[in-house]
């Protein structure tokens, strides 16, 4: 393959001299079948992502006339690490592409009509957004949040901003895809496609064994590893940073009209259950939990079928400081106060003396340092 | 058709848009906007030209190490929240366990010795079909 000298090279002499006009990009690497490629690539990667996202945030916020099952119990395990490891995967993708087509950037005249300026702008609210919603994402997981805004909802809103922007530029291109995608790519540039399949595909190695455990020993970059933490699980908010200090032998858990001590609740039948905590932010582990079927002790204290509880924590303040269970997942056997992680008693961070741990629930929701559960 | 993705387009950005404004209050309009201007800005206007600039010195080089390149830098990328570790947290050790510092540096070394290994392969290919090395790139 015959490549010209030089990158930014000679002046276009067929046209009149304006000073962007005269960029030349000769890198024989981009071409329609490229962009297209990569192209195709990303809109799968933004739809899981838009559809996974959204299913946590409703898992998260859940609308009043819809209630959530609880089984299977790996479901947001799955769907929010697919989020997470995805949205990593799709990073080298975004910069591939947008170097396939980069000059497009320089096109002249910038602007020839209105519909041109309208396709422009949105092909400029797309790649803003795509950006936005990948380095925000990854920041996030770091836990490192040099913003001001609220993470949740900036990336929650601006998903669909995105989103939008991607319908309409595939309904644009959608001609151009289907034109190009037959032709095969040649060899230099299917060089380049794998080269950008690697990058992403070891990105994922490298991270995605904080949620897939076979892949856990590759996981050298994750922001996680699931077998750290306090009795061997990773904590995302500890006691100091909520907080909490262990209470004492006054503490009472209260439910209903029941009011219980730490020993009674050690005297009522111990269940066992293997569950995930699977966190928002893509990380997940699992662990052998013991305590009292939160559905059995519910029962006793008067909760019909169709209840909803609200689960408090001794936390002063914070927006994650209660949760609410709707019948199918307070009602699910697997479902536990839980009084020991492992075998061992809780430790402060996991939510000592009691936490719930429930299956199919986002992390944030597994409420620890429970105190009172109110039965509405 | 064209006309219904317009609409479904159209329609998702200004609920974006208005799911932004409306919770203006946690969603802070001028970092929002600061960041997503930014991102396209330190795109187009720095990371990229750099890359041209780098790229050009490059051309030369064989494959291999050009390949290798171009993943160290996307590795090197996607890692700098947890390299840089200012996440970390002094009352959570379980957030941001690990030495990455150390842990991508072996994952470059790791990518280097790829493509000695492919540059090392290709040629020795080359040598035992008595073909001669054509010129790099």
């Amino acid at each position: 393959m015959v490549r010209k000298p030089a990158l930014i090279e000679r002046i276009t002499s067929d046209r009149p001299p304006e000073p962007i006009a005269r960029i030349r990009f000769t890198s024989a690497l981009r071409s329609e079948g490229m962009a297209a490629r990569l192209g195709v690539a990303l809109g799968i990667a933004f739809t899981v992502a838009f559809a996974t996202g959204l299913f946590s945030h409703f898992l998260q916020h859940p609308p009043s006339w819809l209630d959530w099952p609880s089984r299977p119990t790996w479901l947001y395990r799955v769907t929010q690490g697919v989020h997470v490891i995805g949205g990593i995967a799709a990073i080298p993708l975004l910069l591939a592409k947008l170097w396939t087509v980069y000059p497009k950037l320089w096109q002249w005249p910038p602007l020839r009509s209105a519909a041109h300026a309208a396709e422009r702008g949105l092909v400029l609210l797309l790649v803003a957004g795509a950006m936005f919603q990948l380095v925000t994402g990854l920041l996030n997981i770091a836990y490192t949040y040099p913003w001001s805004f609220f993470f949740p909802v900036a990336h929650y809103w601006t998903a669909f901003i995105v989103y939008g922007a991607l319908v309409v530029h595939v309904t644009n291109e959608w001609a151009k895809v289907r034109r190009s995608l037959p032709e095969p790519l040649e060899g230099g540039r299917r060089g380049f496609l794998l080269t950008v399949g690697a990058a992403s595909g070891l990105a994922v190695l490298l991270t995605a064994g904080e949620t897939v455990t076979p892949l856990r020993r590759l996981a050298l970059l994750a922001p996680r590893a699931p077998g750290v933490g306090p009795q061997g699980l990773p904590v995302n908010r500890t006691a100091q940073a909520a907080g909490v200090v262990a209470p004492g032998p006054d503490y009472r858990l209260e439910i209903g009209a029941l009011s219980l001590s730490y020993e009674d609740l050690r005297r009522l039948p111990q269940h066992t259950v293997e569950l995930p905590i699977a966190c928002v932010e893509g990380w997940s582990a699992s662990a052998r939990w013991t305590g009292v079927r939160l559905g059995d002790l519910a029962r006793s204290a008067g909760a019909s079928p169709d209840a909803v509880l609200r689960v408090e924590s001794l936390e002063p303040h914070g927006g994650y400081r209660t949760s609410e269970l709707r019948p199918p997942h307070w009602t699910d056997p697997l479902t536990l106060l839980a009084l020991r992680l492992d075998g061992q008693t809780l430790h402060i961070d996991h939510g000592y003396p009691v936490r719930l741990i429930a299956p199919n629930r986002p992390g944030a929701q597994q409420t620890k340092w429970i105190h009172r559960i109110v039965i509405t | 058709m064209r006309i219904a993705g317009y609409a479904l387009g159209g329609g998702l950005i200004l609920l974006g848009l208005a799911g932004l404004a409306l919770n203006a209050g946690q969603a802070d309009p001028l970092s929002w906007a600061l960041w997503f201007g930014g991102g396209v800005v330190a795109h187009d206007f720095v990371l990229v030209p750099v890359t041209l600039a780098l790229g050009v010195p490059l051309r030369r080089v064989p494959r291999p190490y050009r390949v290798g390149l171009v993943v160290a830098a996307m590795i090197t990328l996607v890692s700098l929240p947890v390299v840089l570790g200012f996440g970390r947290r002094a009352d959570n050790p379980s957030q941001l366990p690990l030495d990455y510092g150390r842990n991508l540096a072996a994952v470059l070394l790791g990518v280097a010795v790829a493509a000695v290994a492919a540059d090392a392969w290709t040629r020795l290919r080359r040598r035992r079909h008595g073909r001669a090395a054509p010129p790099s790139s």
